[in-house]
């Protein structure tokens, strides 16, 4: 890269704008040949000023309670807060297209892993100067639950401020393990034979998911870390992640006690056996509850710690917001990023939507310790574990990712033994990273 | 429009499409039963055929939850507007590469036709930074122009064209017609069932079209029906109710526009222009 | 208006088809009809080279570039890659199979269908629609609809046949890729019908008549009159198909997400998750590339092959 060579995002403009200078030069000219991020900057350098404030936010989370965050906002700053809300896929999709051109939004929301990615690519601003300046008036990082300031960093400068904290906990149906006479499992071996035990008369004793997400848990209780970095190895130790997937997929083929994951792309399926009452026990996080409640109110619903085998462990999971490199204005971003991580706004929105947060004190709050299902997610956070955070770091979690995909359902849907299946996958994800 | 030969035939013909059109139908029916569904049937594990009681707020709440209307009168714009330009574009290109011979003809085509063998989202990038340069993005026109006329609309067109008796392009140049008159004159009332076809097609595609409105469109109010129904999907589920009830509103105009233009290219050859 | 000239065209005693390869202009290649076609390209061409040529042009500058914004020139390095990636494989063979089946499906039935509803049946009205109200909607609810009805333990379709007391179904898992065939053409078969009947209208029933008169019966005149001149219309519906088909996107984004384990991984799908989950836009657009290749190949087949085929009356 010695010479200098344009950039796709210039060819991009210049192809751009050259054909449209072509063909209707007269009338567009004055806009065809005016980059829009390099202009903007100093246009909306103050205080915002009647201008549109963009935020890309998941579909799912417009909670009244940032409503309001958003309304004081407004009111401080005389903008209009414009909340796109998507689907994740969509979202990216849509970030990924700004990115390309050069625009950007000026807050985001992202599900986990972006953060890291983006501050790699150079999409995302480091929020580390606004840290130096505000952290210790907003509580950050002591009060954020320690392991979710690593995995929104990068070359230890802060990209991203978890806004949702989840992790994945064992849900039971309470009736049916007391009525077979069963103790809430602890460990792989009480699982097993508390599934074996529950299964029969149209009932599994356990439900796996399709998303190969949901296998991590497992991998993770086994002391699997999807990637060494020292080694560079993924899977480590290998004979313990294939130990881990074989345990899964032999409560389905060999056991018979869990029906066979069915491919697609939604995450509810096992949800849905437990509610109705057609499962006994599944893992998953806390969006679960309200669909839950909805569809089985008397469901006497368990929430047991995550299980011990080599060592007890959980996926952590949940969402950050973070502010693109390219945002028109990052300090009214930042102010926004303030308001919406306050701890009166994650009690608000834990007592809207039961969701769980990533403060210190909002475990602390009697909203979460009067509500035993909160508290008991919220025990999780001690052993959750973000499992791709050294991955991401190589650049190429997101391949790496699509094939574990393939492993785990080759294993778990098709049955293939999970030595071979985990060879093919360290061939081919050997290949990627070296690549 | 032949008759049946006779009544064994027949029936055989009748029983056959009676449980095609079963298939076909019945999932539609079940959709439309979701919509009417409360959240919990919808989420129920073990599935629900038809509502307890009819849950026909479905449809109030998304009004309520979304600015619904601006998704349905964007979606016609758009739709509508592509349509009209396809009916006015594409059959004029298909004329040219039925009737005429001039050099490079073939070549001209392919590359015509090789305009459909990328995927949209290959050409999302770059439409997209145009659309932006242009200050264009957030507008109808941006959901619009990229897709004035297609290969496609030109490739039917020209099919059905093509089979046109070359004499009446003849006869009525003898007559001294212009070449444009001939082609609104002579080719397209030839080729009215064509129209109806393209015109449904490219409505019934534009109109559930969900990627270019998804990256071009950034507020709220812009969006069209197919990227306003994302709004119904939880993180981790979907409102099923709701997103069957979208699906449902989103039938109404491509079953309406169905049914005006079956009329022209089902009806009897006597009626047609080729007698 | 077309009345009186037409009447003069219809060879009456033709039982078939002439063959004949000269266009209007067969003779010389008059200067003034050239400049009028073009005349009538040139806003086309305009057209497609600002929204899809560049784009094109775009794509192929981006195959040769890598990096998280395809800034980093690579050579031919993507094209290696395309070709020692097992996954890449496996995609291309699933969608050759999907795009195949697809095709030939939809012309049998669509055009057994379109057949079947150009005759005089009471009803033909309603069975038509009936027939295309799937495709008036889009892929992803189409998707979502099956999905929903097809899952093992969850679907109706499953608690249908079980109340029945007839065995269940887990076609997803054991034949998934059939199902995600037999979903698309549950989609598709209507409009091929729709595209066939609009061409069937243009025989001139004279045709049949003759042959009628001449002794021919229904399966002759299927062969020498009905598929002669429905070759325009089957050749653009088997070129769409195979356009579409090798395409087909949708249909593994919301039912199967391309498993399980890569079975049902179209290649479209698994482009654009390159492009956008693994965000390898440089990588992306050499496999976009390769697959325009080979629906180049393929279409340019077809319009030879359908070409040899065409009749002129």
């Amino acid at each position: 890269m010695a010479t200098p060579r344009p950039t796709r995002r210039q060819l991009l403009h210049w192809t751009g704008a050259g054909a449209v200078a072509g063909l209707a030069a007269p009338w567009l000219s004055g806009c065809a040949g005016a980059p829009e991020s390099e202009t903007s900057d100093d246009a909306t350098g103050g205080g915002g000023g009647g201008g549109e404030f963009t935020v890309y936010w998941n579909a799912g989370h417009a909670y009244a309670a940032y409503d309001e965050v958003i309304a004081a906002f407004e009111e401080e700053h005389d903008v209009t807060v414009n909340m796109q809300k998507y689907q994740w896929p969509d979202l990216r999709t849509r970030l990924l297209s700004d990115f390309a051109s050069g625009s950007a939004p000026d807050v985001v929301e992202e599900p986990g892993g972006w953060v890291q990615e983006f501050a790699i690519s150079g999409d995302a601003l480091s929020l580390q100067e606004y840290i130096d300046a505000d952290g210790a008036d907003m509580g950050f990082p002591d009060d954020w639950q320690p392991r979710t300031i690593s995995r929104n960093s990068f070359e230890d400068q802060v990209y991203g401020i978890q806004l949702h904290l989840t992790c994945t906990m064992l849900l039971y149906n309470r009736a049916m393990l007391d009525a077979a006479g069963v103790e809430v499992p602890a460990t792989w071996d009480d699982f097993l034979d508390a599934a074996i035990r529950l299964t029969g008369d149209g009932v599994h004793g356990a439900a796996l998911n399709q998303d190969a997400g949901y296998a991590w848990p497992w991998l993770l209780q086994n002391g699997v870390k999807y990637y060494d970095t020292d080694s560079g190895e993924l899977l480590v130790p290998n004979d313990k992640a294939i130990e881990a997937l074989q345990f899964q997929a032999d409560l389905v083929h060999k056991h018979g006690a869990a029906p066979v994951p069915t491919p697609g792309t939604d995450y509810s399926g096992p949800q849905k056996l437990l509610s109705a009452g057609r499962a006994a026990m599944i893992l998953t996080g806390p969006w679960d509850l309200g669909p839950i409640q909805e569809t089985s109110p008397d469901l006497d619903l368990g929430i047991a710690p995550a299980l011990t085998h080599e060592t007890q462990a959980t996926v952590q999971a949940g969402t950050s917001v973070f502010i693109p490199a390219n945002a028109k204005n990052p300090d009214l971003s930042w102010d926004f990023i303030k308001r919406i991580t306050t701890l009166d706004v994650e009690r608000a929105a834990t007592e809207e939507v039961g969701m769980l947060m990533p403060r210190l004190s909002w475990v602390e709050e009697p909203v979460v310790q009067q509500d035993e299902r909160l508290a008991a997610f919220a025990q999780g956070f001690d052993y959750a574990i973000d499992t791709t955070e050294e991955l991401r770091l190589t650049g190429k979690s997101g391949e790496v990712t699509e094939l574990f995909k393939v492993l785990y359902q080759d294993v778990v849907m098709s049955n293939t033994p999970a030595e071979q299946a985990v060879e093919t996958f360290l061939s081919e994800a050997g290949r990627v990273l070296e690549g | 429009m032949r008759s049946a030969p006779n009544p064994l035939a027949r029936t055989a013909s009748y029983t056959f499409l009676i449980l095609v059109c079963a298939v076909t139908v019945v999932p539609l029916l079940y959709m439309g039963a979701l919509s009417l569904q409360t959240e919990a049937e919808t989420l129920a594990a073990n599935p629900v055929l038809w509502p307890e009681s009819p849950q026909w707020g479905n449809y109030a709440e998304l009004f309520e939850r979304a600015p619904f209307g601006n998704f349905i009168v964007n979606s016609l714009i758009v739709a509508g507007g592509i349509t009209l330009a396809h009916l006015v574009f594409d059959p004029l290109v298909g004329y040219v590469f039925a009737k005429f011979r001039f050099p490079l003809r073939n070549t001209l085509f392919i590359a015509l036709l090789a305009t459909m063998m990328i995927p949209l989202f290959v050409r999302m990038i770059p439409l997209y930074v145009m659309m932006s340069n242009l200050g264009w993005l957030d507008t109808h026109q941006a959901l619009i122009v990229p897709f004035l006329m297609d290969a496609f609309g030109i490739f039917l067109m020209r099919q059905f064209i093509q089979p046109i008796p070359d004499d009446l392009i003849h006869a009525a140049r003898i007559d001294g017609a212009s070449e444009l008159r001939i082609y609104a004159r002579v080719i397209l009332p030839q080729v009215k069932p064509a129209l109806a076809v393209l015109g449904l097609f490219t409505f019934v595609h534009q109109w559930n079209e969900f990627l270019w409105p998804l990256v071009a469109t950034s507020s709220e109010e812009m969006r069209t029906i197919p990227v306003g129904l994302a709004l119904f999907k939880q993180e981790y589920f979907t409102l099923w109710h709701l997103t069957a009830a979208g699906s449902v509103i989103l039938f109404v105009p491509t079953v309406l526009i169905f049914l005006f233009s079956q009329r022209y290219f089902v009806r009897g050859i006597t009626l047609s222009g080729l007698k | 208006m077309s009345a009186p000239t037409t009447t003069a065209t219809a060879p009456p005693g033709a039982a078939r088809p002439v063959r004949r390869r000269r266009g209007p202009f067969a003779k010389s290649l008059n200067r003034r009809y050239v400049i009028t076609a073009y005349l009538f390209l040139l806003p086309a061409f305009a057209f497609f080279g600002l929204m899809f040529y560049l784009p094109i042009a775009n794509m192929v500058s981006s195959s040769f570039r890598t990096g998280a914004q395809a800034d980093v020139y690579a050579g031919m390095d993507n094209y290696t890659r395309a070709f020692e990636d097992a996954a890449v494989r496996n995609s291309f063979t699933v969608t050759v199979i999907f795009g195949v089946a697809t095709t030939i499906g939809a012309i049998v039935i669509g055009l057994t269908l379109a057949l079947l509803l150009n005759q005089k049946l009471r009803g033909r009205v309603v069975f038509r629609a009936a027939l295309l109200v799937p495709y008036l909607t889009s892929v992803a609810i189409v998707g979502l609809l099956w999905r929903n009805i097809l899952d093992p333990q969850l679907g109706i379709l499953n608690r249908l046949l079980s109340d029945l007391g007839l065995p269940t179904q887990t076609w997803l898992n054991t034949h998934p890729l059939a199902t995600v065939i037999g979903v698309t053409l549950w989609m598709t078969v209507g409009y091929t019908m729709v595209l066939f009947l609009a061409g069937l209208q243009g025989i001139p029933e004279e045709y049949y008549e003759a042959a009628t008169v001449d002794g021919a019966g229904p399966w002759q005149r299927f062969w020498r009159i009905t598929l002669p001149l429905l070759a325009p219309t089957t050749l653009f519906v088997s070129v769409m198909a195979v356009i579409n088909g090798l395409q087909a996107f949708g249909q593994a984004y919301i039912i199967t997400g391309g498993g399980p384990a890569g079975r049902t991984d179209l290649y479209i799908f698994h482009v654009f998750n390159v492009a956008f989950t693994s965000r390898d836009f440089g990588y992306a657009s050499a496999l976009s590339f390769l697959l325009f290749l080979v629906i180049v190949i393929f279409t340019v087949v077809q319009l030879r092959v359908g070409r040899r085929g065409e009749v002129q009356y």
